[in-house]
C-alpha cells in the first residue's frame, strides 16, 4: 500500500474524542495537531498532541467553534489534513469549505453532503423522495408564517427540533398543543445559540421507540458499506447513555433490511466517508430520522464488534483510497457495549455536576476499553459537554458483555466530582436491559432507577469517614475504652 | 460527643467510641462495633467491621469525604457542631432563587425594586446546553439580582433574591 500523503493531521477538537484519534493517528505513525482553550490546558489530549496551538473565545465553547482561528492553527501546525472529531464544527459545511480552501484535506464528507444530510430537513426530503421510510412532519422554512398552524396539524405527542441540531440539544417534547408556542420559542433561542440557527421543525413523536442507526462508511470511488447497526435507546432526556451492538430488537432479516436501507440511502447521496443513519424502530417498522455526517461517540461499539478502526477509515478515504474491503468481509462478531460517563447527578434530575478529580481509577482486563479525555487532579467544570469518558466492553454473548460491563461499572473509582457511574451500573442490571426490551422513554418511565438505592445502608460509609476525621476520631481517642465505659456509668 | 455527616441533603447523626478491638459508631437506629479502619496510602484503606472487610477508597477534601465501596460513591459533608448553630437563622424576611445546578445566565427578565408573582420568570439561565427558566418561588419583590448576564455560577448559589413586600 502506497504511503498516506499526510504528515500532520489537526484535531479540530477535544477531550475523549481528541485522545482516540490521536491513538489512531500514533499507530499509523503521523503527526498529530490540537488547538485548544485554556480551559483544557493539561487535558490527556493536550499533552499527548505533538503540537498543541492555544485558541481563545469569548466562551470555551466558542474558541471550538472559531474558524479562522482554526484554520490559522492548522497552517502554523503546518497540518495537511484536519479532523473535526464529533459535535462544534464537525458538521459544519461552511468550515469543512473553508478547511479544504486552505489546502488542507477535511477528514470527512464532501460539503455538499454535509449540507444535504446534516441538514434534517433536506436529509430528511431527500430521504423520503429516494423512496424510504419517513415520519410525518411540518418543516418552518416551507412557509414560516403557517409554521404553528402545520405544526398543531401534525398532532401530538410531536417533537420541535431545531433544523441544524444534533445529540437532543434544543429538542422537546409537546404533548399538548397549549405549550406548543413556548417549547417553540426556547427551542429556537436554544436552535439559534448551539448552531447558529433558528429553524425549527416538527415531527410527530412515536412513543416508546428504538433507537437503532447504522454506520456507514463511503470512499470516493462510489463504494458504500455498512457495519451493522448500534442500538442506542438507553436515553436520557434524549441523550444516549448506553448503546451496544448488535441490537437484541432485531430479528437477522429485519437487521439486513435495516443495515442495506442505510446503506443505500448514503449510496444515494453518494456519501464519502464515515457515517451514521439513525432509525427510529417501534412496533416493527423503522423510519428514517436523521443522518450524521461524522464519527459518533458510540462509534467505538462498531469497532470493537467489526475490528475495524474506524478514524484509520476515515483518514484512509480522506487520503484518496479505496476502501480495502467490501461488504461481505465485514462480519460482525460477539456484543460489545458502550456505557457513557457523565459528570451528572441522576439522583437530582441529572443536574450537571462540578468538581476535582481527586481519584481516578479504571476498570481493566480482557475486552474492556476505555476511552477517557480527563486526568486525576483535572477540575470538571461546566465549560463543556459532561460526557468524561466511555467504558466499552466486547464479549462473546449479550449477557456476557452486560456482565461485565456492570463489573467494570462497579470497578470504576471516580471520587472529587459526582458522576452517573452507580446509575449506569444500575440500569446494566436492570430486568429490562437484561431481557433487551428498553425503550427510549424507559427511563423516563422508571424514575426510580435514576432516583438510586432506597434507604440504602450507608454505615460502611459512615464509618470509614468517621475514621478519617480528625475532629470526630482525636476525641474519641482521647478517651480510653476503660473511662469510656465508666463515664456511662455515671451518668 | 454527638457529631454528624451530611449525605445527599440529609443529616446523619452518631458518636465514636474507643472500644476494645477498635471503635464503636453508635447511629440513631443501631450500634456498630468493633470498627477497624487500616489505610494504606494513596487513598486507600480496608475498612473492617465485625471481622468482614471491604476494600474502600477515599478522598479527603477539607469537610468533604469521598467514600467508595463496593461500586457506590458517597460525599460525606462533616457538619461541625458548633458551626451549624451559627449559620441557621440568618436568611429570615429573604426569599432565594437558588441555581438547582451549575450553569451560566442567558437572560434576566426582572429588575430590582419589580414586584413579582409566584411562578414570574426571573431569569433564564443555561446549563450544558439546555435552558431553564427559573421562576419565582412566590410573590414579592426583587430585591438583587446577583450575577449579570453571561456569568457562570455554581449549585446552590443565589440568583435572585426577593423580599416579602411591605417588609
Amino acid at each position: 500500500m502506497r504511503e498516506l500523503p499526510f504528515h500532520t493531521i489537526l484535531i479540530a477538537n477535544r477531550g475523549e474524542i481528541a485522545v482516540r484519534i490521536i491513538k489512531t493517528l500514533r499507530r499509523l505513525g503521523l503527526r498529530s495537531a490540537i488547538v485548544y482553550h485554556e480551559a483544557d490546558a493539561g487535558t490527556p489530549a493536550v499533552s499527548m498532541a505533538d503540537t498543541a496551538i492555544a485558541i481563545s473565545g469569548r466562551t470555551p465553547i466558542a474558541a471550538y467553534l472559531d474558524i479562522a482561528q482554526i484554520i490559522a492553527a492548522a497552517h502554523k501546525a503546518s497540518a495537511d489534513a484536519l479532523h473535526p472529531g464529533y459535535g462544534f464544527l464537525s458538521e459544519n459545511a461552511e468550515f469543512a469549505r473553508a478547511v479544504i480552501k486552505a489546502g488542507i484535506a477535511f477528514i470527512g464528507p464532501a460539503p455538499e453532503s454535509i449540507e444535504l444530510m446534516g441538514d434534517k430537513i433536506r436529509a430528511r426530503n431527500f430521504v423520503q423522495r429516494n423512496g424510504f421510510p419517513v415520519a410525518p412532519s411540518a418543516i418552518e422554512e416551507d412557509d414560516p408564517a403557517t409554521f404553528t398552524f402545520r405544526a398543531r396539524a401534525v398532532g401530538v405527542p410531536l417533537l420541535v427540533k431545531p433544523s441544524a441540531g444534533g445529540g437532543g440539544k434544543g429538542m422537546r417534547v409537546v404533548r399538548d398543543l397549549a405549550t406548543l408556542e413556548d417549547a417553540i420559542a426556547q427551542a429556537r433561542s436554544e436552535g439559534q445559540r448551539y448552531f447558529g440557527d433558528g429553524r425549527l421543525y416538527v415531527e410527530r413523536y412515536v412513543e416508546n421507540p428504538r433507537h437503532i442507526e447504522v454506520q456507514v462508511l463511503g470512499d470516493s470511488f462510489g463504494n458504500v458499506v455498512h457495519l451493522f447497526e448500534r442500538e442506542c435507546s438507553v436515553q436520557r432526556r434524549f441523550q444516549k447513555i448506553i448503546e451496544e451492538s448488535p441490537s437484541p430488537a432485531l430479528s437477522p432479516e429485519l437487521r439486513k433490511r435495516v443495515c442495506e436501507t442505510a446503506a443505500s440511502i448514503a449510496r444515494a447521496a453518494k456519501y464519502r466517508n464515515a457515517g451514521t443513519v439513525e432509525f427510529i424502530f417501534g412496533g416493527g417498522e423503522f423510519y428514517f430520522l436523521e443522518m450524521n455526517t461524522r464519527l459518533q461517540v458510540e462509534h467505538t461499539v462498531t469497532e470493537m464488534i467489526t475490528g475495524i478502526d474506524l478514524v484509520a477509515q476515515q483518514i484512509y478515504v480522506a487520503a484518496g483510497r479505496e476502501l480495502g474491503f467490501s461488504q461481505s468481509d465485514i462480519v460482525s462478531r460477539g456484543h460489545a457495549i458502550e456505557a457513557r460517563l457523565y459528570a451528572e447527578a441522576p439522583e437530582r434530575g441529572y443536574v450537571p455536576t462540578t468538581g476535582k478529580v481527586l481519584v481516578l481509577e479504571y476498570p481493566d482486563g480482557d475486552g474492556v476499553r476505555i476511552d477517557s479525555g480527563i486526568l486525576q487532579g483535572q477540575q470538571i467544570t461546566t465549560a463543556f459537554d459532561p460526557m468524561l469518558a466511555k467504558i466499552i466492553v466486547h464479549s462473546p454473548t449479550r449477557i456476557e458483555a452486560a456482565l461485565k460491563a456492570h463489573r467494570a461499572m462497579r470497578e470504576l473509582v471516580l471520587l472529587g466530582c459526582e458522576t452517573n457511574a452507580s446509575f449506569l451500573t444500575r440500569i446494566l442490571r436492570e430486568e429490562a436491559f437484561l431481557s433487551g426490551h428498553i425503550h427510549t422513554g424507559y427511563l423516563e418511565e422508571n424514575p426510580h432507577i435514576a432516583s438510586g438505592e432506597p434507604a440504602s445502608d450507608l454505615s460502611g460509609f459512615l464509618a470509614t469517614a468517621a475514621l478519617l476525621t480528625r475532629p470526630v476520631r482525636e476525641p474519641a481517642d482521647a478517651v480510653p475504652e476503660l473511662h469510656a465505659a465508666m463515664g456511662s456509668w455515671r451518668n | 460527643m454527638k457529631h454528624s455527616f451530611e449525605v445527599d441533603g440529609v443529616d446523619y447523626q452518631f458518636s465514636l467510641s474507643r472500644c476494645q478491638q477498635g471503635y464503636r459508631l453508635r447511629l440513631s437506629n443501631k450500634v456498630i462495633a468493633p470498627v477497624v479502619f487500616s489505610q494504606q496510602g494513596d487513598g486507600r484503606g480496608v475498612l473492617t467491621i465485625a471481622g468482614e472487610s471491604e476494600p474502600v477508597r477515599f478522598a479527603i477534601d477539607g469537610e468533604i469525604i469521598h467514600v467508595h465501596i463496593r461500586g457506590r460513591t458517597r460525599i460525606l459533608h462533616y457538619r461541625d457542631p458548633l458551626r451549624t448553630l451559627a449559620c441557621a437563622n440568618n436568611e429570615a424576611h429573604h426569599l432565594l432563587a437558588r441555581a438547582p445546578m451549575p450553569g451560566l445566565v442567558v437572560t434576566i427578565s426582572v429588575s430590582p425594586g419589580q414586584p413579582v408573582s409566584a411562578g414570574t420568570a426571573l431569569m433564564t439561565i443555561e446549563s450544558m446546553k439546555l435552558e431553564t427558566i427559573i421562576r419565582s418561588p412566590r410573590d414579592g419583590v426583587i430585591d438583587r439580582i446577583h450575577f449579570n448576564e453571561g456569568e457562570s455560577f455554581e449549585r446552590g448559589a443565589v440568583l435572585v433574591t426577593l423580599s416579602e413586600e411591605g417588609r
